[in-house]
């Protein structure tokens, strides 16, 4: 068992007066945080129940608030206010050894004078395992990464995806009740990185823990995490499963944040027809589908002037619809990305890719898309009117 | 065509070669320069007293064996007694000013505190006021606190070196990522433990090449030795080479005397041959990441 329970965290960094003008403050952007009078707030009102050997994944743009949450559970950062507890006991004031959890870092924090083996063996050593025990569970361990023709090298000689895997080693080697990993594969090519993130997923079905994994890369969020968190400026935009938040994004945020190529968003009005809700952009009106009907009425919503966002693979070459010219035209390979200008603003839109030249550009089209892949948001909070 | 190519390409030949005997030549001085002295010693030391009393001369004066003998024994300068002192002394302040030192510079980079940088501010003050300003005062205290005569009482003050210290400071924001620190920790190792088994191995070209500058300097150390220790078996090396400046010259055996000074930079010499590599690595290695 090895819950872990947020309340409520805060985080503030004092600021040195001297700093005030600076952009940085230990580290950290303080592009859009706030500041009071004790400093810069850079987490605030997270709250997160985290369930036994669940893979829990925060995502959120740089500056975010996501590595500073982590670090707190980890113990490396103090926490401001709010409650932490790990399976039960309160964990605010426990030194990070002591509260029995391994961290993954992002430039892997190897001890370059020791072998692969001394790194892993290193945490044993320290909680005075006997010789065969750390010798048992570092072979165990190495077994699980693939590493145990490297265990006599020293972190030099070995290449990235090795050095990753040897951090990752050193982390599940004594059993930790939670796993952090902060941003682990961000230091990896891209080809490496799809790999070592096919390989978490394999880990995490062989280890059993609990996951606490800290991305910018939505994909690695979308395919890793049980549960996705996305933050912003320091405060959690949505807490869902990955599907979830790409169907039912939160808020506008999270709807541009999630999903390759971005978002589509069109100014539209929300109207009341009969009893049914229809959005009407551009000259085209879409009825809503009946599971986003039953939500818009359970929270009385009225007719309004909304943002509407469509996924660019939900949008469709229609008839009629709204109108728009095509100016860029991009083969991805299995598919075509069509940049589109419509009443002034860029919109993607993707479509299957005939295998002819696909002379688009320049070319008037007509945009259509279903009622259950339309997003309506308040124009005023910028939060899904679903929610 | 080619024949203008191949005589270009001749001329281009000479142009290194002279250039190279040129930078021979000036190197080969150079290294004269340094060498003489040594060489002058070594052929003094092997000559006997009436040999020094007669005309120079860049002979091997075959007294080397007979001049050792003399001067490991005498029984005024106590060479061997020296030696032992001189090396207690410099190798203990060796170790603690690297130790202290390199455990200051992690302290002051690894920490966040209150008045951090105050406390950088004053040790780095420090470094400007010079020693023999400060030597009054402590020679005064070890009087009156009745410590001279105490060997320790040289090891100790070398603990607060703001040299040392700056250099390892500097090594250190080059070398040392925190968040080895910060996984070391999560391992569970204790602060102190952390100091000792992963960063002090970090550390180690840059602990070696301050291990042996101050070895050197403490070896050298004639100012406050000569101020505090009085008594004979406690006296260091370079005490008795200066006490050889007021014996009697027209008694005295040059030969010993010359016998003295060569055991007295033997060990700074060993050092510097043995290490040199490491000196050039320690003073190179913080500068460049990698």
């Amino acid at each position: 068992m090895s819950e872990v329970k947020l309340v409520n965290i805060k985080k503030v960094y004092p600021v040195i007066e001297r700093n005030k003008n600076k952009k940085n403050v230990n580290g950290h952007r303080t592009g859009n945080l706030q500041i009071t009078d004790q400093g810069v707030v850079a987490v605030q009102e997270f709250s997160l129940d985290i369930a036994d050997k669940e893979f829990i994944v925060l995502v959120g743009p740089s500056g975010c608030g996501k590595s500073t949450t982590l670090r707190m559970v980890a113990g490396l950062e103090e926490i401001t206010s709010g409650e932490l507890y790990i399976d039960g006991e309160y964990m605010n004031d426990v030194a990070p050894k002591d509260r029995d959890i391994a961290m993954v870092f992002q430039n892997y924090a190897l001890y370059p004078h020791m072998t692969v083996y001394q790194n892993m063996a290193y945490s044993l050593k320290i909680q005075k395992a006997s010789r065969e025990e750390i010798d048992r569970k570092v072979r165990e361990a190495a077994e699980i990464l693939d590493i145990t023709d490297y265990l006599d090298r020293k972190p030099k000689e070995l290449s990235g995806g090795q050095r990753q895997r040897v951090a990752i080693g050193r982390a599940i080697v004594r059993h930790p009740k939670a796993l952090l990993m902060d941003e682990p594969l961000s230091n990896l090519d891209a080809k490496l990185r799809n790999q070592m993130r096919a390989e978490i997923i394999k880990l995490r079905e062989r280890i059993n823990t609990t996951f606490i994994y800290v991305t910018h890369d939505q994909t690695e969020a979308m395919t890793l995490g049980d549960r996705i968190v996305v933050m912003k400026d320091g405060y959690i935009q949505q807490i869902a499963t990955p599907q979830e938040v790409f169907d039912h994004p939160s808020n506008l945020f999270v709807a541009g944040f999630i999903g390759t190529p971005q978002m589509n968003f069109f100014d539209a009005e929300l109207k009341l027809r009969d009893g049914d809700y229809w959005v009407d952009v551009e000259g085209a009106s879409v009825r809503l589908a009946d599971e986003k009907q039953e939500r818009l009425k359970a929270n009385h919503v009225e007719e309004q002037a909304v943002t509407l966002g469509v996924r660019p693979e939900h949008l469709l070459l229609a008839d009629k619809g709204i109108a728009g010219r095509v100016t860029v035209s991009e083969l991805m390979g299995s598919s075509r990305h069509l940049h589109l200008t419509v009443d002034g603003k860029d919109v993607i839109i993707i479509v299957p890719s005939t295998g002819g030249t696909g002379n688009y550009i320049g070319s008037d089209v007509a945009l259509g898309f279903d009622g259950s892949n339309a997003h309506v948001f308040s124009k005023a909070t910028e939060k899904n009117l679903e929610y | 065509m080619t024949i203008a190519n191949s005589s270009r390409s001749r001329k281009a030949k000479v142009q290194l070669f002279i250039l190279r005997v040129l930078a021979y030549l000036f190197i080969g001085i150079l290294v004269a320069m340094c060498l003489f002295f040594f060489i002058m010693l070594l052929l003094m030391s092997s000559k006997s007293n009436s040999q020094l009393q007669g005309a120079f001369s860049l002979k091997w004066g075959g007294h080397f064996l007979e001049n050792l003998h003399n001067a490991w024994n005498d029984a005024s300068t106590n060479i061997p007694r020296g030696m032992v002192n001189s090396f207690i002394v410099a190798m203990s302040s060796a170790l603690i000013t690297t130790y202290f030192s390199a455990l200051t510079a992690y302290g002051i980079h690894v920490y966040e505190f209150r008045f951090k940088r105050a406390i950088f501010t004053f040790i780095m003050a420090i470094m400007m006021i010079p020693s023999q300003v400060s030597a009054v005062g402590f020679i005064q205290l070890a009087y009156k606190f009745g410590l001279t005569n105490k060997l320790w009482l040289l090891i100790l003050p070398g603990m607060a070196a703001p040299v040392v210290f700056f250099y390892m400071k500097q090594y250190l924001e080059s070398v040392l990522p925190l968040e080895m620190v910060e996984a070391a920790r999560i391992d569970g190792s204790s602060e102190f433990r952390i100091f000792n088994e992963v960063v002090l191995p970090i550390m180690k070209p840059a602990v070696a090449v301050q291990m042996i500058f101050s070895f050197v300097s403490s070896w050298n150390n004639y100012f406050m030795p000569s101020l505090l220790l009085t008594k004979p078996e406690k006296r260091t090396v370079p005490i008795m080479i200066a006490m050889l400046r007021s014996a009697d010259y027209s008694k005295f055996d040059m030969g010993k005397v010359f016998m003295f000074i060569l055991l007295a930079i033997l060990p700074v010499m060993l050092v510097y041959a043995v290490l040199s590599k490491s000196i050039i690595k320690g003073v190179t290695s913080g500068s460049v990441k990698g």
